[in-house]
């Protein structure tokens, strides 16, 4: 090999040799940045820890609900303030500390503006976007939700955010509120009050296909979902989005692809059977939980529910089912022995 | 010429085919809802739901008729086993049953206008329309209004006790109706007694 085909070489691995150890540095900081990201993310989505933290932000808030709550409003520390506006955000502080935020200080999401009264006027448009912190979270759920029925019209789109229908100042996941019930209540208020409620669902509606220039009216949800037997228990012990999201793999978080009627799941047997889709949504969260006690088979539903097909007893029903087939055998042995009694007698009178 | 006497009133008959109807419509319809699966094509899970609850109370109010009409014509005191000799009836009943009517024997007790049931079928059906059927009647009943169940018992929905009580009775009337309608081909011929429970009139054996 020529002096300069090994000079060549060592250009070349030296140019390597930099190059590597640029895809070396890159490789780290990139590792840093997404664990810096990452741990971010589930800050945002874990309770902050730090008793001294939470005791400092829950003084901090102190602040912000003596006039943003139900107290406030009715005990205003200020003459100069405009109710109407007050009167559409008070929260009450247990609920708020009680829910997936409420160790959280105010301002973390509504800004520096809120520090003092009168609020600055760019307050509102300064309160930070739930991707923010939930960054990761909100890349995951965009396209489902982009395919949501809410986001089939512009018009609809542009008035939803993830507020509209997730409270941060009451909503607890489900993880933490555990309870399928409470979750259940929780969930289909978000729902309801839109679908419940003409004057807030003429907020978001659209105008109406078939006459332009009138808002589509709300249609009434009893009648839309009177073909669901026991309709009101369903609404009172399972979310609308069991049948209004399309089934995810074990594991996965629930879809934010809202299904309209034409979609959503029709088939009772989905929850109705042992292999209940319950057990992917609403009970996702308590299914490590299972063991099948007492012999039942989805336990963990009855814990909460007695839920018709879901919920069986395998041994009682093997039991059961081993004597209907007793009797119904019992009854034909003792048929065949008669007719081959009656024709032996029949034979020897003959 | 057999001897024919008119045994049961027209009452008695249309509320017993209204009754066979009914159980015979809620167990398809409950089996469907408690062995709902994709498997099993059966009736339609929320159709089924639906003619349950319907052929339920429907059940209820045929009861209610029952027992009233019961206590108003006095023919509770048929479900009444008389004494003495309840018991020996019944093992003479239940030796026939599993012995003498292969041999061909006369049946061991002659029915009457006064007496239409022999000492076993006064006893079960008295157990099955005096027990087993109220049970079934309001844990159905209870079913249509969760609210009347308790919240939560040992650490389970409230209802299951309910829903296992209904379940069971349902088995037992199942069981029962199986039975019943075997033993029905153990009149005179294979078909008098069926024939008896359109026409009123009873062929004596």
């Amino acid at each position: 090999m020529s002096k300069a085909r090994f000079k060549e070489i060592d250009q070349l691995s030296g140019e390597s040799s930099v190059l590597m150890s640029w895809q070396k540095t890159i490789t780290v900081v990139a590792t840093f940045v997404a664990c810096v990201w990452s741990f971010q993310t589930h800050a945002a989505d874990a309770v902050a820890a730090d008793p001294e933290v939470v005791e400092k932000n829950r003084k901090a808030n102190e602040a912000c609900f003596a006039c943003h709550s139900e107290f406030g409003f009715k005990n205003p520390p200020r003459t100069d303030m405009d109710m109407k506006k007050l009167a559409e955000t008070l929260y009450d502080p247990k609920v708020f500390a009680g829910s997936n935020h409420g160790t959280m200080d105010c301002r973390q999401c509504h800004g520096q503006g809120y520090n003092d009264y009168p609020h600055s006027v760019t307050g509102k448009s300064e309160t930070s976007p739930c991707a923010e912190c939930h960054a990761t979270k909100v890349a995951r759920l965009e396209p489902q939700y982009d395919a949501s029925v809410h986001a089939r019209l512009e018009s609809v789109k542009a008035k939803f955010t993830c507020a509209t229908c997730h409270d941060p100042h009451i909503d607890l996941g489900a993880t933490l509120l555990k309870d399928p019930h409470k979750i259940a209540i929780q969930d289909n208020k978000a729902c309801l009050d839109c679908h419940n409620s003409d004057e807030v669902f003429a907020k978001y509606a659209a105008d109406d296909e078939k006459t332009p220039g009138i808002k589509k009216k709300r249609p009434d949800v009893d009648t839309i979902h009177d073909w669901l037997p026991n309709t009101r228990l369903h609404w009172k012990t399972v979310r609308c989005v069991e049948c209004h999201t399309p089934e995810v793999k074990a594991n996965r978080p629930i879809s934010h692809e809202i299904l309209d009627k034409e979609k959503a799941e029709k088939n009772c047997l989905s929850c109705h059977s042992a292999n209940s889709s319950l057990r992917t949504r609403l009970y996702r969260h308590l299914v490590k939980d299972e063991q099948e006690r007492f012999g039942f088979t989805n336990s963990i539903i009855l814990s909460s529910s007695y839920v018709i097909g879901a919920t069986r007893h395998p041994l009682l029903d093997k039991i059961v089912i081993g004597l209907v087939l007793l009797t119904l055998g019992g009854v034909l042995i003792h048929g065949a022995i008669r007719v081959i009694f009656a024709i032996r007698r029949k034979g020897k009178t003959q | 010429m057999s001897e024919r006497i008119y045994l049961l009133p027209l009452w008695i008959r249309i509320w017993h085919w209204a009754n066979a109807l009914l159980i015979i419509t809620l167990t398809v319809t409950g089996v469907s809802l408690h062995f709902a699966d994709p498997q099993l094509p059966l009736v339609e899970f929320s159709l089924a739901a639906r003619i349950h609850d319907i052929a339920g109370i429907v059940l209820v109010a045929l009861y209610v008729f029952f027992v009233i009409a019961n206590i108003v014509t006095g023919n509770w005191w048929q479900y009444v086993p008389k004494p003495p000799g309840v018991m020996e009836r019944c093992v003479k009943q239940a030796r026939w049953y599993a012995y003498g009517i292969f041999r061909g024997e006369p049946h061991p007790y002659r029915v009457s206008e006064e007496a239409n049931f022999n000492a076993m079928q006064a006893i079960a059906y008295w157990v099955m329309m005096y027990v087993v059927m109220p049970v079934m009647l309001i844990t159905g009943l209870i079913f249509l209004i969760p609210e009347l169940a308790p919240d939560r018992l040992f650490g389970f929905d409230g209802l299951l006790p309910v829903a296992i009580l209904h379940y069971l009775t349902g088995a037992v009337i199942i069981m029962f109706m199986i039975a019943h309608i075997y033993l029905g081909t153990t009149g005179k011929t294979a078909t008098s007694m069926f024939k008896t429970m359109f026409t009123g009139w009873y062929e004596q054996h």
